[in-house]
């Protein structure tokens, strides 16, 4: 009479759920998991061999549709590892703007993460808040590059544009408000019942595991490891920032929750003392009109929104495109981490999975 | 017992609920009688869009005080274009020293708007204006010539009524 049946099913690829087009194939017994496979790949545009047939100067407009919610940062780490392959330096007024721009960067992509995630989990009021925030970063990026998503805000060598007029008017009104909205957020959030019932004890991800597979950013300092590559290896002008790096210990996924809200917290410190700091100069440094490389190799890691972005550059002599390009995308390798979070445990608690990795398809499936 | 009372009495709800009360309660008082308006949401086509001075919109050529064309056909934004969307064809004509183009395409379906060619450009002889209304009905429309009859490289988009309002004030 009663059947002991596993069940097969795909949660995807056009689940609202599942942040774009990923498909999770699912084993269930009863309701819970058994076996979990993320399928990747439906958003392939084939950036990585796209880059290696334009030049050094055209192979940053397609790193910004990498990972669309934050292509600042993307643009930065494309920036500093082509630096890395010519030599360049960077002015340091350049290097400030990066960061500010950056931390920014790293405020919209956390203010979109908490919008969806928590909608994901059935809080629709936060959506709307966090938008109102995103709303005035992506501003702040319209006035200083002119775009407000796909941004190429930065230029090898250092930035084509020195700050717009009224840019920090914009920033200083968003420094002022921002930290009474991440309260809203938190009153919102942090002690709800139904949040915490969702949250707490969920997708759990432990140290061990989380350096096995590789995982970087917020879920990795949700699990006890205070790795920061602006901490651990500074570029731009982190060396010179004053910030700390959160960790919490639980590693599910209300820590990770807090982990993100703290590190807006300290983004919203960097910016301050980026603003605060800005250093008079020139914003490029001298570059040769065509750049032809060496046969060279650099690898450069910079801690994206998500985790850990790198970018791997080989040289060609003579050449003005590069001969072979990689990218370490924090999305991709995170997510492998999806199984070893949701396996044993309950279907509903997949969505909270999917959600608090922060994955973007478009750096996953590249 | 302490816990026991949390769970009965749901005050992290009403913590909740009186954010949301407390906003709903200000812009819904104060909606037509605050000059600048709490609401975020502008009333976008009667209202014309704010752009920012730099912003990135449909690639434009410019024509000198006398009237003619800026550009001197030398190639730099075919070259760094990273879609490839526009070809020139060099000329020449009589009483200029420098090339003119008698040919200039630019097929808008595949431009990204990354301002690449505008920063190439050494003679300033292209610009992305503020026009961001560009839906078209035919696919045709969307490949821009010097002299086309619906859109072309110099004039406005037709479809761009609003943010060309913005722009003559």
């Amino acid at each position: 009479m009663f059947k002991n049946e596993e069940m097969e099913i795909n949660l995807g690829p056009q689940h609202p759920s599942t942040h774009g087009v990923l498909r999770v194939k699912l084993r269930l017994d009863g309701e819970t998991i058994k076996h979990c496979r993320p399928m990747i790949g439906y958003l392939h545009r084939g950036i990585e061999k796209i880059c290696e047939n334009k030049t050094y100067f055209q192979g940053q407009v397609w790193t910004d549709r990498l990972d669309y919610c934050s292509a600042v940062a993307n643009n930065l780490g494309w920036a500093e590892a082509n630096e890395k392959l010519f030599g360049i330096t960077v002015p340091r007024r350049a290097q400030y703007i990066r960061t500010l721009l950056n931390e920014f960067n790293r405020l919209a992509s956390h203010l979109i993460w908490l919008a969806t995630h928590a909608l994901d989990i059935g809080a629709m009021t936060v959506f709307l808040y966090t938008f109102r925030e995103r709303e005035d970063i992506l501003d702040i990026n319209e006035a200083f590059c002119g775009s407000r998503l796909t941004t190429t805000a930065f230029r090898i060598g250092g930035l084509r544009e020195d700050l717009p007029p009224g840019f920090e008017q914009l920033v200083r009104k968003f420094l002022a408000k921002f930290p009474a909205c991440l309260e809203e957020y938190e009153n919102l959030l942090s002690e709800n019942r139904i949040w915490k019932k969702r949250t707490v004890g969920v997708a759990k991800l432990n140290a061990e595991d989380a350096i096995a597979l590789g995982v970087t950013g917020p879920v990795l300092r949700a699990a006890g490891v205070p790795y920061d590559i602006r901490k651990a290896f500074p570029y731009a002008a982190y060396a010179e920032m004053d910030f700390e790096v959160p960790t919490r210990t639980e590693a599910d996924t209300y820590a990770r929750y807090l982990v993100r809200l703290e590190e807006m917290r300290q983004s919203s410190r960097i910016i301050q003392q980026c603003m605060d700091g800005l250093p008079e100069g020139p914003v490029m440094a001298k570059i040769p009109k065509i750049l032809r490389a060496e046969v060279n190799e650099v690898y450069h890691a910079t801690e994206a929104p998500k985790g850990e972005i790198g970018y791997y550059l080989v040289g060609e002599k003579g050449s003005t495109n590069p001969y072979r390009f990689h990218i370490r995308a924090p999305g991709f390798i995170n997510l492998q981490s999806l199984p070893k979070m949701v396996e044993g445990s309950l279907l509903a608690d997949i969505v909270a999975a999917i959600g608090t990795l922060d994955i973007v398809l478009g750096e996953i499936d590249r | 017992m302490n816990k026991f009372l949390k769970t009965l009495i749901p005050f992290d709800i009403a913590k909740g609920l009186a954010i949301t009360g407390t906003h709903f309660a200000k812009v819904f008082l104060t909606a037509n009688r605050r000059k600048v308006p709490l609401h975020v949401v502008s009333e976008y086509p009667e209202v014309p869009a704010k752009l920012q001075p730099r912003f990135r919109g449909r690639l434009t050529m410019l024509k000198d005080d006398a009237g003619e064309i800026k550009c001197v056909c030398c190639m730099a934004c075919v070259k760094i274009c990273p879609t490839q969307v526009i070809s020139i064809e060099a000329g020449k004509k009589e009483g200029r020293k420098t090339k003119v183009p008698t040919r200039y395409d630019f097929e808008m379906e595949r431009c990204i708007f990354c301002e690449l060619c505008v920063e190439s450009c050494g003679f300033d002889s292209i610009i992305l204006n503020h026009q961001f209304e560009l839906a078209v009905y035919n696919r045709e429309d969307m490949s821009l010539s010097m002299d086309g009859q619906f859109q072309n490289m110099f004039g406005i988009s037709p479809v761009a009524k609003f943010s060309v309002a913005d722009e003559e004030k």
